[in-house]
């Protein structure tokens, strides 16, 4: 079990250091092949991971394994070690399978593109650095993962580096990421100074003695990191542009996996974070906060891409909600179900931009049912499973959520489940608008050109400039790679939630139990009004979808500013932040490096070159001066020797 | 007691011709055009030089003085004044300059100075020697103190020795191999 | 001790010495110049002996000694030097031995 924990995490990296030193005497679609073939085997170990781990009782199912010691400071030292149990098992599970999925689905979509070696390395190195994410066994490794998918995350969305905006959006997200890196060091650090260690299995059953400041201090910390890394408010201004990376680097990092690391963060840490009451409660206000917002700007976006990421951030809003009531096995749950359909609603979306040559304004498609009819039935069972539609897996999982929310005791609770409830009517209207924009309606001029001609370019998003270099037939909806991994994933996206149904059978929160015991148990009650709630709620959002996108019955109203500038959160920032950085460096620049420090360097290199003259003028070359020099230093220097004693 | 008084007086006579001699001779070093006739004033400087010694008791040092230095290393100055031949600089042609000015500055300064700490700050402290017997300065003596005491020192000045002896034939021999290009 | 005190040989001790210093700063013949050093040394042997007469011990002499051996090797290698100039042709003048000007 331990070992095939090991291979699981290994052997993606193991693929992306293939790919890097073998260069050119690997083809492109050798380094794609090698690629997902690794990250299967990652999945296939994960499996077998999973399936020695059932044989064990639930109360023993926590293996830490050491390779060698790694770090040494003083008295403390740490590991590299991994740690498997049930909750790292269902992350190396959705981590590997998705993206074992995505990666091959890459096959397809990054065909033809002029960098794909490197697009592939990159991937099995974000692959990697997830699994080391979630299987590390103590904090320093997770946060060594942590900081590794900000990496690969950053050189994916700058993939196409010959795009401006495709460098802004990778430095953006890494700077935001690093505000959430730093405070999560900070509170590793806090960690070390009380407790000495960062094992799991040492810090966690010292959280209550922490005190309070110092356990709030932690907690928030952490949770920067995890609002960082999974867009949530404050720092949610890098998901949307990330999106100027390839499609399946959106499904894959900024969908499935990486996004929810912060949701795995607070479960995983979730001790350290019950010892924080008012922070956790914090962690349940941002989500439902970003639930909302997210939602309200997902329903004025034009670019597909930046709805569905939206869309993500209104999700994993959710996610955090239940994270910070407790509900962690929901939040779980939906994380899994969520990567799901979201990485569904992403690769349907890549085939619909792969097949319009790079395309992704909602405005000009249309039509697209009856030209893609498979694509519009995928993306279709993503947006019913994204608005929690029975029998979708996002309505078991959505679901639960809010019964919890309802569960939690107080007016918190309630106020929660109310904004999950509007959220969920906002999810059932953006992802309907979306569906009927893009495929329902008469096929627009633009989409005739690219798919009734008979031949249409196979032109990869963002690459106008290769365009037609290399044209051949397609079907229109991609390559066997691509239709069939979307196949795959819109089943997973139906049977997926079936997993558990509250109520009935619960094999997740049995499963995640030992590690993370939920806080809240919603009653049958709780649950079947929380769905019938919000199965109309979800319904009636797409009613209203269909009444002004699908029928085109009432004119769109007119979009709020507010909405299409995302709450003005971009200016806010730059307003806040990069100005006045900006003013203040010039003001330095004006009055203190050009005068002080560009001058007094000119006015000191000048003094020295004067001295330097006037002391060559005493180099006469001439011996009987410099026996002067001695002689009357020597008259001197008695005059000193006697005068002094 | 009068023949103590005359041993005294004719000390101190041989002491004046001695030390006049020096300083005279050492004068004319520094002022003989000539090289030859510096190194011959150099000779009989070394010569009262050695005078002094003996009335200091250093009888071994003023033989020392005489067969070495007087001796040898003065006829190895004038083989090589010889050689070379006699033209050398008029110490005072051109007039003053202002180096030789302040040489003469610095040098009489250093010599006051010393004249005046000898006189200051020694008191009588110097006047008064103590009586030695035969044996002080001998040769038996000296050489008793360089093989026990100073045998270092000894043993480190054959070395300078030799290395100045290299030192001399190398660059004799260099300055043959240039002459042959 | 007959006849003058330590002191008196001192002087022209430093008499000496100095004398020598002025030639070596004055002269600019290399040849004269090695002679004014020997001065300069034998004045540094007077006072060394005279010191050992005063402290009525031996080690002055010693010391005297070597550096009449020091003085012997350092003509040695000086009049090798003048010799060598003069085989180059060089004038035998130490000013005009200004390479190292600066």
């Amino acid at each position: 079990m331990i070992a095939a924990a090991w291979i699981c995490l290994f052997a993606p990296l193991a693929a992306a250091l293939a790919i890097t030193l073998a260069g050119g005497r690997l083809t492109r679609r050798g380094a794609g092949y090698l690629a997902t073939t690794a990250v299967g085997i990652s999945f296939v170990a994960a499996v077998v991971t999973f399936a020695l781990l059932l044989g064990d009782s639930p109360h023993d199912r926590s293996h830490p394994s050491t390779l060698w010691r790694w770090l040494t400071a003083g008295s403390y030292h740490f590991d590299l070690r991994i740690l498997v149990d049930p909750l790292s098992v269902f992350m190396m599970l959705i981590v590997s399978g998705v993206g074992c999925l995505i990666v091959a689905y890459s096959i397809g979509y990054m065909d033809g593109d002029d960098e794909e070696r490197r697009y592939f390395a990159y991937m099995a190195l974000f692959v990697f650095s997830m699994l080391l994410l979630v299987q590390g066994g103590n904090l320093l490794m997770l946060l060594a993962g942590w900081g590794l998918v900000g990496l690969s995350s950053y050189l994916l969305i700058g993939f196409w580096h010959d795009r401006p905006s495709a460098i802004a959006a990778a430095k953006k997200a890494f700077v935001m990421n690093a505000i959430g890196d730093a405070t999560m060091a900070l509170a590793l650090f806090l960690v070390i100074q009380r407790t000495g260690s960062l094992d799991f299995e040492k810090v966690f059953p010292q959280a209550g003695t922490f005190g309070g400041w110092a356990a709030n201090l932690i907690a928030l910390g952490l949770l920067g990191g995890a609002v960082a890394k999974s867009a949530q408010l404050p720092l949610q201004t890098w998901l949307p542009d990330a999106m100027e990376g390839p499609t399946p680097v959106s499904a894959l990092i900024h969908a499935a996996t990486m996004v929810t690391a912060g949701v795995y963060l607070i479960v995983r840490t979730h001790a350290l974070f019950e010892a924080a009451p008012k922070v956790q409660e914090l962690a349940a206000g941002l989500g439902a906060a970003t639930l909302l917002i997210a939602g309200l700007i997902a329903l004025v976006q034009t670019d597909i891409k930046r709805v569905i990421a939206y869309s993500t951030m209104s999700q994993i809003g959710y996610m955090f909600l239940a994270a910070g009531i407790g509900a962690y096995a929901n939040s779980m749950f939906h994380l899994m179900t969520h990567a799901f359909f979201k990485a569904l609603l992403f690769m349907a979306a890549g085939i619909v931009i792969h097949a319009l040559a790079g395309e992704q304004d909602l405005r000009k498609m249309g039509g697209l049912r009856t030209l893609l009819p498979r694509t519009y039935w995928a993306f279709a069972i993503g947006a019913l499973a994204l608005a929690g539609m029975p029998p979708f897996s996002g309505f078991f999982s959505k679901d639960s959520i809010l019964a919890a929310a309802l569960a939690n005791n107080g007016w918190y609770g309630d106020v929660l489940w109310a904004a999950g409830m509007v959220g969920t009517f906002l999810t059932g209207l953006y992802a309907f608008r979306m569906l009927f924009m893009a495929f329902w309606g008469e096929p627009s001029a633009f989409v005739r050109e690219h798919l009734m001609t008979g031949s249409h370019a196979h032109a990869r998003e963002g690459h106008a400039q290769h365009d037609g270099h290399e044209t051949h037939m397609h079907t229109g909806e991609g390559p066997f790679s691509m239709t069939s991994t979307v196949t795959v994933l819109a089943v997973l996206a139906v049977v997926g939630g079936w997993i558990q149904f509250a109520g009935l059978w619960t094999l997740v929160s049995d499963w995640l139990d030992p590690v993370a015991p939920s806080l809240v148990d919603a009653s049958g009650v709780q649950e079947a009004v929380s769905s019938i709630v919000a199965v109309l709620l979800g319904l009636a959002g797409i009613g209203v979808a269909w009444w002004i996108y699908g029928s085109r019955r009432a004119a769109a109203p007119r979009s709020w500013r507010v909405f299409e500038r995302k709450f003005w959160f971009d200016e806010l920032y730059d307003a806040l932040f990069y100005r006045p950085a900006v003013l203040l460096s010039q003001g330095l620049l004006r009055w203190i490096e050009q005068p002080l420090v560009f001058g007094s360097i000119g006015e000191i290199a000048a003094g020295f070159r004067d001295l330097g003259l006037g002391a060559r003028r005493l180099q006469t070359g001439l011996v009987r001066t410099y026996a002067l020099a001695i002689a009357a230093s020597l008259a001197v220097v008695t005059v000193v020797f006697v005068v002094v004693r | 007691m009068i023949l103590a008084d005359a041993g005294n007086i004719l000390v101190w006579i041989v002491w004046v011709v001695a030390a006049f001699a020096c300083l005279g001779s050492g004068i004319a070093v520094i002022s003989f055009s000539n090289p030859f006739y510096s190194a011959l004033s150099l000779i009989g400087n070394l010569a009262s030089l050695a005078v002094l010694y003996l009335l200091l008791a250093a009888e071994f040092v003023a033989a020392a003085q005489v067969l070495v230095y007087a001796g040898a290393v003065m006829v190895m100055f004038l083989f090589v004044i010889a050689y070379l031949g006699g033209h050398a600089d008029a110490p005072w042609a051109g007039g003053p300059s202002w180096q030789a000015l302040w040489a003469v500055a610095a040098s009489a300064a250093l010599l006051v100075e010393v004249i005046v700490v000898i006189g200051l700050k020694t008191g009588g402290r110097l006047s008064h020697s103590p009586p030695t017997d035969f044996s002080f300065g001998s040769p038996a003596t000296i050489g008793r103190l360089f093989l026990t005491d100073h045998l270092l020192a000894f043993e480190i000045t054959s070395i300078v020795l030799l290395i100045a002896a290299v030192g001399g034939v190398i660059l004799g021999s260099h300055s043959r191999e240039t002459a042959a290009e | 001790m007959n006849g003058p005190a330590v002191t008196w040989y001192l002087c022209v001790a430093a008499f000496l010495f100095f004398t020598g210093a002025l030639g070596v700063l004055i002269r600019r013949s290399p040849l004269i110049v090695l002679l004014s050093l020997e001065l300069m040394l034998n004045g540094a042997n007077l006072a060394l002996i005279a010191f050992s007469r005063f402290h009525g011990r031996g080690d002055g002499q010693i010391f005297a000694l070597t550096v009449m051996a020091v003085a012997a090797s350092e003509v040695v290698v000086g009049l090798g030097l003048i010799v060598a100039m003069a085989r180059r042709k060089l004038d035998l003048d130490v000013d005009k031995l200004r390479t190292l000007r600066g």
